[in-house]
């Protein structure tokens, strides 16, 4: 071959073979790390060049009522996480001036130090830091520097329904409230990229082995809560607690009774989610109208007299012998007042006016197959009635967080005796939340349906387009004349004691109080009592517009029904104002 | 001035050099064009700019290639005495660059024209024209200055003395050394230009004791430099301590930058990813244009494409010592070896590297890597060789046992004047 025909004299010759030796190793070189090492060399390049990278869900954004329009009360901001990779910064001060005075105080207090570890190659210089303090960053150019986009939930309207809304912690998780209850649907699912990227891992389009699953956002979830309610209530409900006492804690539910719809949920004490880390006392967390069970007392008494009408053994105006007291088995139950002029033969009305305990074990002993015992017969209709029909010691579904069960205990129980079923009569021997004694109370009075409670009106798509919920599952748990006459002895109850005439004129307004000893230590103690209110208006006898629950408690103190009354009351008159009910001649 | 070359008549250039770097040269560009836009989103995201276009590299390419075959013809063309004539203005021109850039970088540190990296100054930056590396113009001059040096010794018979032409010869090659190695930092470049003094000594036929005592320095020198930088104390163990599992993660380390290049060979496999599929060069290898150029054309050509540069380098290696060898004068001669020696030490120190069997380095990979200084000057190197290729003698001129016997000289010239058979029409 001509082209190594060299002088074999001349050293040329000795250039040309050792241009052959090199170029062969190189060649045999060549085929060990293509070749035979191929499979090792790409897989340490599939192990770095190859990133599974999570594609976030959209958080689905809260919205409330306002009037029948719905509007946004929790949404979604993103913010950045500013981080330095101190290792292959070129200007450490650069850095340290612009982000410092790009961000101010969201910056860590140690920004220079942290930069001056050069071995180190991921610091976090200011966390939360908002898109347009993010840009001023960016516009600096800086070598070195990355942001990591997140999502935070802000809250224009503050600490309003704080307890309803619930929040999402660090982990992205939702806790209490909605945010808890829903949030399988409010978070979404995230999507999944697995895709060669560049050395900053930026996606390339690079190879046959992607995989792109987008994520699917979160629902927006729209509350049944109205705004203007919801703030009001949390206005009254603080107003007049204060005038109780300082240390006065209580809640207050607004419902619409013809459709199960919660128009408004305050709890105090409470929080702003803002705020949520300077939140010292958990217990303002909690939304006690769903995680307090407790004894609502003459309250449920309503119960009692629903279930003795609708079974036909007592109407309003049947008449029984009080005497102040009653016996039942070896237990004398007395009541709570013993005025001289209402001893004798008196109205089951007159009972629930004047709140006797008499009368409703009295009606509950019509139950029974002798009349004058709460017998089994006696005590499985009152169950088939609390438990059954009205769902007390029932979770009621709603979409809330951490809602408890409370406790009726079924006459099959060896503690269903006949003195818990008495004592159970009036609001006594049970524990119900508020949201509980709320959705009886409404079927009590809007003719008879028990209606689920339910905090979501519907969800609305990302164009606005507002779908609303699946109407949960009714029952009818009593006639309807049942409920007309439940009505108008509650009406009545309000009217004749302890009635102040706050209600305007034109309108149908009932209530009734309640007053329960609580338990400490075991047992009953007079020194610690707490007030629960219900009640209903509306323009009509036929037609309760609103049904409202109140309750209040304060440590070591005697509170009654009276004291939820003056809750009730003046929310009772806005609703009215509110609603724009006409006034019946 | 000899009047022999000129009397000479010319026959046709050696094509074939034109089609071997024609092709190196257009391979380089079509990588370039291959992950162009993926260098371009790598830098932008690192500077945070937008300035680089997907193109943006093939078109700076393509203006380096446009100057370098300008340079490459312009050599070809002019006239040899002109050459010979100016060599020593060249290499001037060479060591007074070095010594701006040693004034401007080191000393004054002037950031505007000296461009530095950690205390070495290898660069001037000339705005809009880009930069300039004056160890490439000092390659030059070396090349051409030290050719006609070492024929004057060889016409004086006097090669082998000491006094009389090693140590002049030593000087020279230790003063340019001196400016590359110590001030530039750049030891790869200081190895490159000792292989074209060695290629020169040993085509002219130094004797073996010189030749053996003249490795003897370079290696101590070579040592020395290596001791007392810590960073090629690092390369170096780095090679021979090196293992694969040296970190991913650690970009810094040049153990890092060998096992980059490597996974973007190792991918290739036999045919490569095809050109737009390369990764490696969207940031995880360092100098992927550049210096790392051949472990890019491994990810992307695969086996059967690296064995096609290899087989390209050869052939272009072996075209020059071909012409080398059939040159009458010793000073064309010469030039033609260290031409040699020049592309031959760049193209292997570069792979080997790569390759992982030699230390990095870090010099260019001649006709393909991204970059003007060397691209031009090697191409106006390998001009030169392409213009020597028409005075080409038929057959080998024989040197036979009197190389350094000065008296062959005119022998030769003698024999050869008539016998090309391209010239004789």
């Amino acid at each position: 071959m001509k082209l190594l025909k060299f002088s074999r004299s001349n050293r040329t010759h000795i250039l040309a073979v050792g241009v052959i030796l090199l170029m062969a190793v190189f060649v045999v070189r060549l085929f060990d790390l293509q070749i035979l090492q191929h499979d090792y060399y790409s897989s340490l390049a599939n192990s770095e060049q190859v990133r599974q990278l999570d594609l976030p869900a959209k958080r689905g954004e809260i919205y409330m009522m306002s009037g029948d329009a719905p509007i946004k009360v929790v949404l979604n901001e993103t913010v950045y996480t500013v981080w330095a990779d101190p290792h292959v910064l070129i200007d450490a001060n650069a850095v340290t001036a612009a982000v410092t005075s790009a961000v101010g105080d969201k910056a860590v207090s140690n920004v220079a130090e942290l930069l001056s570890d050069t071995e180190s190659r991921y610091k976090v210089l200011a966390r939360e830091v908002t898109s347009a303090e993010a840009n001023k960053i960016k516009d600096e150019h800086l070598y070195g520097v990355g942001f990591t986009a997140g999502i935070k939930r802000v809250y224009p309207e503050g600490q309003l329904a704080s307890q309803v809304l619930g929040f999402v912690n660090a982990d992205g998780i939702g806790q209490y409230g909605v945010e808890g209850a829903l949030d399988d649907e409010l978070k979404g699912t995230d999507g999944l990229l697995k895709t060669v990227v560049d050395i900053r891992d930026v996606p390339l389009t690079i190879g046959s082995s992607n995989v792109n699953v987008p994520a699917r956002d979160g629902t927006n979830v729209v509350l049944s809560i109205d705004r203007s309610i919801q703030n009001k209530a949390e206005e009254v409900l603080q107003t007049q607690l204060k005038q109780i006492g300082d240390t006065a804690t209580g809640s207050m539910i607004v419902m619409d009774p013809n459709t199960g719809k919660v128009l408004a949920m305050a709890s105090y004490p409470t929080y702003s989610p803002e705020e949520i880390n300077k939140v010292t006392d958990l217990a303002a967390l909690n939304n006690q109208t769903i995680t307090d069970p407790y004894e609502p007392a003459s309250v449920l008494k309503t119960v009692a007299f629903s279930a003795a009408i609708d079974q036909g053994v007592i109407e309003p105006d049947t008449t029984y012998q009080n005497k102040g007291w009653i016996q039942v088995e070896d237990r004398i139950i007395n009541n709570a007042s013993k005025p001289a002029a209402l001893m004798g033969e008196i109205t089951m009305q007159t009972a629930l006016n004047w709140s006797f305990n008499t009368g409703a074990v009295t009606a509950a002993e019509q139950l029974s197959l002798d009349k004058t015992t709460v017998d089994s017969q006696a005590r499985n209709i009152l169950y088939q009635y609390y438990h059954d029909r009205l769902h007390l010691g029932e979770r009621t579904g709603i979409e809330l967080q951490g809602e408890a069960k409370g406790t009726v205990v079924a006459p099959t129980d060896v503690q269903g005796n006949a003195v818990r079923y008495a004592n159970m009569t009036f609001g006594q021997g049970l524990n119900v939340t508020s949201l509980q004694t709320a959705a009886a109370f409404s079927a009590i009075v809007n003719g008879g349906v028990y209606r689920p409670p339910t905090v979501v009106a519907g969800t609305i798509d990302d164009v606005g387009t507002f779908v609303a919920a699946e109407p949960k599952q009714t029952n009818q748990a009593l006639s309807s004349s049942t409920s007309d006459k439940m009505r108008e002895m509650i009406h009545t109850a309000r009217q004749q004691f302890g009635y102040n005439n706050t209600d305007p004129e034109g309108y149908y307004i009932g209530g009734k109080t309640g007053t329960a000893q609580t338990i400490e230590n075991g047992e009953y103690t007079f020194k610690q009592q707490t007030g629960t209110y219900a009640g209903f208006g509306g323009s009509s006898s036929s037609s309760p517009a609103y049904v409202i629950v109140t309750h209040v408690f304060m440590k070591d103190t005697q509170l009654g029904g009276f004291d939820a009354k003056t809750i009730f009351d003046p929310m009772s008159n806005w609703m009215i104002d509110y609603l724009k009910l006409a006034p019946k001649g | 001035m000899n009047m022999e070359t000129l009397r000479q008549r010319a026959h046709r250039p050696d094509y074939q050099i034109v089609l071997y770097v024609g092709l190196l040269m257009l391979l380089g560009l079509v990588t370039m064009y291959a992950i162009g836009p993926q260098r371009a989103q790598v830098l932008n995201s690192a500077y945070g700019v937008d300035s680089y276009t997907g193109t943006y590299f093939v078109i700076k390419q393509a203006t380096s290639l446009a100057i370098a075959l300008g340079a490459f013809f312009i050599m070809a063309l002019v006239p040899f005495r002109l050459i010979k004539q100016y060599a020593g203005w060249l290499l001037i021109a060479g060591l007074g660059a070095s010594a701006l850039l040693l004034l401007t970088g080191n000393i004054l540190h002037i950031d505007q024209i000296a461009h530095c990296t950690l205390g070495a100054c290898r660069w001037f930056e000339l705005g809009p024209l880009g930069s300039f590396q004056p160890a490439e113009l000092l390659k030059f001059g070396m090349l051409l200055f030290l050719a006609r040096m070492i024929a004057d010794k060889m016409a004086k018979g006097k090669l082998n003395d000491w006094e009389e032409s090693i140590i002049p010869i030593l000087l020279v090659t230790a003063t340019a050394l001196g400016f590359i190695v110590i001030f530039q930092k750049d030891l790869g470049t200081g190895i490159t230009l000792s292989a074209i003094v060695a290629t020169m000594l040993m085509v002219a036929g130094v004797s073996k004791s010189v030749g053996l005592k003249l490795a003897g320095i370079a290696l101590g020198a070579g040592i020395l430099s290596i001791i007392v930088a810590p960073h090629r104390i690092a390369r170096v163990m780095t090679f021979f301590g090196g293992s694969e599992s040296a970190s991913l993660t650690d970009a810094s380390g040049a153990s890092y930058h060998i096992l980059q290049a490597k996974i973007a060979i190792g991918s290739g496999s036999w045919f490569g990813l095809g050109i737009g599929n390369s990764v490696q060069s969207t940031g995880y290898l360092p100098e992927a244009i550049n210096d790392s150029v051949f472990a890019i054309l491994g990810e992307i050509f695969g086996f059967v494409g690296l064995f096609g540069v290899l087989l390209l380098f050869t052939l272009t290696l072996f075209r020059i010592l071909h012409v080398a060898d059939r040159l009458r004068e010793p000073w064309m001669q010469l030039v033609a070896a260290g031409v040699f020696g020049w592309l031959a030490s760049h193209i292997v120190l570069n792979i080997a590297s790569m390759l992982g069997v030699f230390p990095l380095t870090g010099i260019t990979l001649p006709l393909l890597s991204f970059g003007g200084t060397s691209m031009v000057f090697v191409a106006a190197a390998v001009g030169i060789v392409f213009g020597m290729s028409r005075y080409t003698a038929h057959e080998v001129v024989e040197k036979k046992e009197a190389e350094h016997a000065g008296s062959m000289r005119g022998r030769r010239l003698r024999r050869t004047r008539d016998t090309s058979r391209r010239g004789a029409r």
